[in-house]
């Protein structure tokens, strides 16, 4: 493993130095993408900035908007009874995530400024239409998430700047969601993950959202699936539509653990089988 | 350059002069010579490298040592009692044949002791779950879910565990 330097910043100010001050210095969370990447030698950092000792990154909060630090482990989600109660499709991703000791290093924010098309909170993020919360030295700014996502490892942040926190919307009042994700083994990584989130009012959906991981070069919503669920109320011939829909949304690749067609072929099925899942779940 | 680190593991706090890239698993061997914690994989898919970080399962090949400065670390070694007395979850590992060649064995119990410390009676899907990220290549794992069972027996019910912290 090619030797690296550490910092420990106590401050975002003092962070934003020592980017600027070393040339080729990358930040890190948990370290889980990070120190893969270095020890097989696909990255050789001039350095590593540690967010660790930043503590206003590792808050939860609740009021009239969520602020999720992105310094959160995914451990840390499962372990807060009143985030995973407010929105449950935030448990479902991360119940599956990885292995407890995994969990217990990933952050949230690493998984979205990772930019994997796999990464398992983006497709849930993005139903539940996150922003994020982005700190650099010139200041503060707020984007959609899924204005955040520029590519296979590409985000919208530039060199110095940090990913501080997800801010969600309130939870909604009758909302139903569901996050399905199918894997070759438990411990590996999407072949295809859809998730869904909206209200119902009396049996008609209002402000759905569907998004999908690893199907495409970044996650994504499906929006021509949320323009057909909205106003309508759910029966077999909807559901065909959604999954005729999806199929025309994503643009799969053929690789090691499945082919473009069957990911579409099963993407389109966990479209149906999700809309189905979240309209049944009783409150 | 080196620089000075002060690690605070099995109860005790030792400082000493490690690389700012060595990692956790290579100081504990290396440097302490707490052997028991293994290297399997070295990509956080194996487990063999599990210690206890403030009470909860982390893989060593993935942290930077620096970073768990201030923080306490528990490792297989960590276990015995006074006069090397094998923690219950060892004892059972020993009698239930949760052993073969015993390469995965420290992670296995470093997450199993994690588990019962929170989930004192767990269910064989808890106890599959928080083994998830260790793999073993000899037992096939019906012996190991039996002794955590076995240790969950031993332990006791209202027991409020055993992880040193
Ligand atoms: C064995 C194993 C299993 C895994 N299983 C899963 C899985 O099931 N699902 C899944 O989605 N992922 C999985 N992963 C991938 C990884 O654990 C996640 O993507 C994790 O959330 C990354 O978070 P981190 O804090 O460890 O990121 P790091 O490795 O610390 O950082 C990742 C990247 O993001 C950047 N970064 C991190 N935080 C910030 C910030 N706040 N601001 C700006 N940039 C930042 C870093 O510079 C780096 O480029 C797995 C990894 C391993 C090793
Ligand atoms: S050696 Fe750390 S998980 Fe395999
Ligand atoms: S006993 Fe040999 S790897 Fe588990």
């Amino acid at each position: 493993m090619t030797p690296f330097d550490y910092h420990r910043p106590e401050t975002l100010a003092e962070a934003f130095r020592i980017a600027g001050a070393i040339p080729g210095a990358r930040y890190v969370a948990g370290g889980t993408d990070m120190m893969v990447r270095i020890r097989s030698g696909r990255e050789r950092p001039g350095a590593l900035i540690s967010l660790g000792r930043i503590d206003t990154l590792s808050r939860i909060e609740l009021g009239s908007v969520t602020q999720i630090g992105a310094r959160t482990t995914i451990g840390q989600v499962l372990e807060h009874p009143e985030l995973t109660a407010a929105y449950p499709l935030l448990a479902l991703a991360a119940r599956p995530f990885a292995s407890v000791q995994v969990r217990n290093l990933a952050t949230v924010g690493g998984n979205v400024c990772n930019a994997s098309p796999a990464a398992d909170m983006a497709p849930v993020l993005l139903a539940l239409d996150a922003r994020v919360e982005i700190e650099g030295p010139q200041g503060t700014r707020e984007v959609p998430l899924d204005a955040f996502f520029k590519g296979p490892g590409q985000t919208d942040l530039a060199p110095r700047e940090v990913l501080t926190s997800i801010v969600l919307e309130p939870p909604r009042p009758e909302a139903r969601s569901c996050f399905l994700r199918r894997s070759r083994v438990g411990m590996d990584i999407a072949l295809t993950s859809v998730a869904v989130h909206f209200q119902l009012a009396g049996n008609r959906l209002t402000r759905p959202r569907v998004a999908a991981g690893a199907v495409a070069p970044c996650p994504l919503r499906l929006r021509a699936v949320e323009n057909l669920l909205e106003g309508r109320a759910v029966d077999a011939a909807l559901l065909d539509e959604a999954a005729r829909l999806a199929e025309g949304e994503i643009a799969p690749i053929t690789d090691i653990r499945a082919s473009a067609s069957y990911r579409r072929r099963l993407t389109s099925t966990l479209v149906r089988r999700a809309i189905t899942a979240a309209c049944e779940e009783s409150r | 350059m080196n620089v000075e680190c002060t690690l605070e593991v099995n109860g005790s706090s030792t400082t000493l002069q490690v690389a700012p890239s060595a990692r956790l698993i290579d100081v504990l061997r290396e440097d302490l010579g707490l052997t028991g914690t293994k290297e399997g994989c070295g990509n956080g898919e194996c487990g063999s490298c599990t210690v206890l970080l403030d009470g909860r399962p982390v893989n060593a090949c993935l942290l930077v040592a620096l970073e768990v400065e201030g923080r306490a670390v528990t490792t297989i070694e960590g276990l015995l009692g006074p006069g090397g007395k094998l923690s219950h979850v060892q004892q059972a590992f020993v009698e239930t044949g949760g052993i073969q060649c015993g390469f995965c064995t420290p992670g296995m119990i470093m997450s199993a002791t994690a588990l019962l410390e929170a989930t004192p009676a767990p269910s064989d899907a808890e106890i599959r779950d928080a083994l998830v990220g260790n793999l073993c290549r000899c037992t096939g794992y019906a012996q190991i879910i039996e002794s955590v069972r076995a240790a969950a027996e031993l332990i006791g019910p209202g027991s409020g565990g055993e992880t040193p912290r």
